[in-house]
């Protein structure tokens, strides 16, 4: 068990530096050894809206993050107008004392259908509508309310102000010292988050210190964090880490179209274009890079990554559900042409625009149908951010060895969490080398001489070929012969039995926790970490569960999903949509249907405690179908 | 010895079509400039002009309606040493793929984009294209064209082409010296080419062209190039271009409307940034070892993302 269990939420307005205090906070926590979870929500605006970040500090990994906050850290007062389902006994309202006569109705930012609710709320407990009586509602949920004067200080340290410029830096450290972290990890976290703009980390430092003579000085230090051992080594997003992944898995161009929240894969890997080679016994490389192009749309995207991979370039595109329902004509082409290409679909919230900041599992389907005709493809997901890096090299291989579309789902959730990892297995996932055709010239590239129904690859710049879309001869020119049609269609589709052949049950779907537990979880993609840290929970009251963790949905591991799912008692599909999609897959695929739902579909984080109450409703049979509601 | 770039394939447009004098020029061209096939790529989009690259001897893409030209430009920024060529139609470049005509202009990647302008939507049974004038009624329409006319040229111009021409299919020797051209300037060439449809547009028809066109070429004071050191000349150059790609009815100008040859090609423009680039670009570089094993120090390419 760890002792040391801390929950945080920090919040202010949409550029106002929110995602530097996360930096800052996750980082002070790090240099102090501790393992971090984060994630950021916010909203489709660039300047004024609500934005949080939501923090988990445990002395080992933590994998999910929950509510109530110990610390809710406000740097304006729509944070604490937003946030009072966050908060509980015990928790502390950190504020700038200025706010308190704020109004609700000044607070514009909000979206209307929230402050309506507000304003219920605070109605019905007859409190006024300000921040103050925010604050008093919190204090009668059980909250430590702490007014600080934040500008006030801040003028004290850095008399050239602006005090606004700070709060960010000033929320961070104020939070920092109430918990107990070291300054000097604060301070390094400061310059680390400060790294691209020196100038600025004096004054920031000033105000650091300020915040912590302060917390001194009004004794609201809670804790003394000790330090946990050596600090973890990277710390990563999961676009972060799919970037890492893709270019270990050899990928060399990148084609896309900007979209949240998926565009900040692209632009990642365009910040490390320089590839550091490592040392090898010949040191006969040359300096490698990877081309990442910002397209006109994402048809343009998907169409350059597939004709970049004829060249032998190993290539991918990262989108989201708008784009990729753009791409959805050139991933049928890939299918009928064979071209090894990645797509990395960032689900966000649908349908149209929906959700587009947050949270959502519901493209499972649109992933498994993208595309008309009948071709072969791999959908593949990851669950964490570690995964995303090895899943990333996976998805780049299974498309250089069965020549077809590779479609890799993250969420939003996941894309924009941030994990601590102590190092990066350059050997987990060995690259599969594609069969490439010896000859040069022209060449049979659609030979249906395959047992596997893998025909050898040719490239553009060496062999002559032809692709078309259109059904082909061996050639690749366009046929309407029927026998060749069935020839042709029977080798594109023989790929599927190779694939299911060949890709070991471990790498498709894995159980978690007791095999011969009564209850099983079933979930995919980032409720990952929360369904573990249930079982956990669960475990620790007396209830035997397990997890049965989905990660690839194409080719279906049929067999081994059954088995598992009819020796259980039990059986809890735990999604981020409305409708159950892997529920829907598991039951199309194997005739075994789900009793039992959990779903969210408000497009925030599912959190440790409202899936463990959800579980536990289930269990005791008062419901069969839960819906989480939880997150601002 | 010369290769003669032609396939075996029956070729299967309409007698007469427009497109046979398109493909005799790209191909003598071909072989003029004494490529290996192996050098290029030729790629399509949908419709009659999607089939050329199964007539050619040189690796061929045949894609989707509208999307040569992202195909193609991949092929070229993923191996910079190959000469890409795309073949589509009026409706296929300049309707359905009107986004990627004008993205192109942005990027200049170094495409050759052949633009087989007959006014008409042949495979679909002759209706009316972006070319076709307002007011028209070809024989495949019910009523006049009630559609204003995209004008390839202005619009090539305007997207950011450094190589903008018009030929017309039944001039095969001054196709070809366009074609040739257009291939080897740096950046991206449009050539608009006027290929009657003799199937569905009886108005645009051979005799049609024929009377009307003029060479650009002819004027010795036609001088549409602006070479690097002269970039003073550019604005004053591509004023002459638009100006006289306005022209169009009882008489059309071919030829190079405009040639800019001070603007590096987006390969060029890549390997400022990517190292390495031009060298060894991304279908040449080596991602794994014997053994399987990656080539890329993580943490290290990744530093930043360190936290000690």
């Amino acid at each position: 068990m760890s002792k040391i269990d801390i929950n945080i939420l920090l919040g202010g307005p949409q550029g106002g530096g929110i995602d530097t205090s996360s930096t800052m906070v996750s980082r002070a926590f790090a240099y102090a050894g501790y393992p971090v979870l984060s994630t950021r929500e916010y909203h489709s605006n660039i300047k004024g809206r609500h934005s949080y970040m939501h923090l988990r500090v445990k002395e080992v990994k933590p994998r999910s993050l929950k509510y109530p906050v110990d610390v809710l850290t406000a740097l304006d007062p729509d944070t604490v107008f937003e946030h009072l389902i966050n908060v509980g006994k015990g928790t502390r309202v950190i504020y700038d004392s200025s706010f308190e006569g704020s109004e609700l109705d000044r607070s514009r930012m909000i979206m209307r259908d929230t402050v309506r609710r507000i304003r219920e709320t605070l109605q019905k407990e007859s409190l006024p509508e300000n921040v103050k009586g925010m604050i008093t509602l919190m204090e009668r949920r059980g909250a430590t309310s702490i007014a600080i004067p934040f500008s006030e200080i801040i003028l004290d340290a850095v008399p050239e102000g602006p005090a606004t410029r700070y709060f960010n830096t000033f929320g961070a450290a104020i939070t920092l010292a109430i918990l107990g972290v070291d300054l000097k990890y604060t301070e390094e976290a400061i310059k680390a988050a400060f790294s691209t703009k020196k100038h600025v980390i004096e004054p920031n430092l000033k105000v650091a210190s300020a915040a912590y003579e302060y917390c001194e000085s009004k004794k609201l230090r809670v804790t003394n964090l000790p330090r946990n051992g050596e600090p973890p080594k990277l710390m990563l997003t999961g676009n972060d880490a799919a970037a890492i992944g893709k270019v270990m898995g050899g990928l060399r161009f990148q084609s896309y179209y900007p979209i949240t929240p998926a565009s900040d894969e692209s632009t990642v890997l365009e910040e490390h274009d320089s590839l550091h080679l490592l040392e090898n016994e010949k040191n006969t490389l040359e300096k490698e890079g990877v081309t990442v192009i910002q397209t006109e749309d994402e048809i343009a995207a998907i169409a350059m990554a597939s004709g970049a991979s004829l060249t032998g370039a190993v290539t991918s595109t990262a989108t989201s559900g708008p784009g990729f329902a753009l791409m959805a004509e050139a991933i049928s082409f890939a299918g009928m042409v064979e071209i090894p290409v990645v797509i990395t679909l960032y689900q966000r919230g649908g349908p149209s625009t929906g959700l587009p900041t947050r949270n959502q599992q519901a493209d499972l389907l649109f992933a498994l149908n993208t595309g008309h005709g009948e071709f072969p493809r791999v959908v593949i997901s990851s669950g964490d951010v570690e995964d995303c890096i090895y899943d990333s090299i996976r998805a780049i291989n299974y498309a250089q060895r069965y020549q077809v579309p590779v479609i890799h789902l993250i969420d939003k959730y996941l894309a924009n969490t941030v994990e601590v990892l102590n190092e990066i297995d350059t050997k987990r996932v060995k690259i599969v080398k594609p069969l490439i055709s010896e000859e040069g010239g022209i060449i049979k590239r659609y030979t249906t001489d395959t047992n596997n129904g893998i025909s050898p690859i040719g490239y553009f710049g060496k062999n002559i070929f032809w692709m078309t879309g259109d059904e082909h001869d061996e050639l690749g020119h366009v046929t309407e012969d029927s026998v060749m049609r069935e020839k042709q269609m029977e080798k594109r589709m023989r790929k599927e039995e190779t694939i299911e052949a060949e890709i070991p049950v471990r790498d498709r779907v894995e159980l978690f926790g007791d095999e011969n537990a009564p209850v099983t979880i079933v979930t995919w993609g980032s409720q990952k970490g929360v369904v573990l840290d249930v079982i956990d929970d669960l475990r620790e009251e007396g209830i035997s569960a397990k997890m049965l963790f989905l990660k690839m949905f194409e080719p279906f591991p049929v067999e081994f999903v059954y088995t598992a799912l009819k020796k259980s008692k039990t059986v809890i599909a735990v999604e981020s949509n409305m409708v159950s999609q892997a529920a829907m897959v598991i039951e199309q695929r194997t005739s075994f249907k789900i009793e039992n739902n959990i779903l969210k579909y408000n497009g925030r984080h599912i959190t440790e405690e409202e899936l463990l109450d959800a579980v536990k409703k289930i269990l005791s049979g008062a419901e069969k179908k839960v819906v989480l509601r939880n997150g601002a | 010895m010369v290769h003669k770039f032609t396939t075996d394939l029956t070729v299967d447009w309409c007698p007469g079509c427009g497109n046979f004098g398109i493909l005799r020029a790209l191909t003598m061209a071909l072989s003029e400039l004494k490529f290996d096939p192996e050098q290029v790529a030729l790629v399509s989009g949908i419709g009659c002009s999607g089939k050329t690259p199964h007539y050619v001897n040189v690796a061929g893409m045949h894609t989707l309606h509208g999307r040569g030209i992202p195909f193609a430009a991949g092929i070229k920024l993923a191996n910079p040493a190959l000469n890409v060529i795309v073949t589509g139609g009026d409706g296929d470049l300049l309707g359905i793929g009107a986004g990627h005509f004008v993205g192109e202009g942005r990027r200049n990647s170094g495409l050759t984009i052949l633009v087989f302008d007959n006014q008409v939507y042949g495979l679909t049974k002759g209706q009316s294209s972006p070319t076709m004038p307002m007011g028209m009624k070809t024989k495949g329409l019910f009523r006049p064209n009630i559609l204003n006319r995209i004008n390839p040229v202005t619009l090539a111009l305007s997207s950011g082409y450094t190589f903008v021409a018009r030929g017309f299919s039944f001039d095969t020797v001054q196709l070809k010296e366009i074609i040739k051209k257009g291939i080897l300037h740096e950046g991206s060439a449009v050539i608009d080419i006027l290929q009657p449809c003799p199937t569905y547009n009886n108005i645009n028809t051979m005799e049609v062209y024929r009377k009307s066109v003029y060479k650009l070429e002819d004027d010795p004071s036609w001088d549409p190039v602006v070479n690097p050191g002269n970039e003073d000349e550019l604005s004053a150059k591509f004023e002459k271009a638009y100006v006289r790609a306005l022209e169009f009815g009882e008489r059309i100008p071919t030829g190079i409307f405009f040639e800019n040859r001070t603007m590096p090609g987006l390969p060029r423009r890549i390997s400022e940034y990517v190292s390495g680039y031009m060298e060894n670009p991304p279908a040449t570089q080596v991602v794994s070892l014997d053994d399987g094993t990656t080539v890329v120090d993580p943490v290290e390419t990744f530093r930043d993302k360190k936290i000690y």
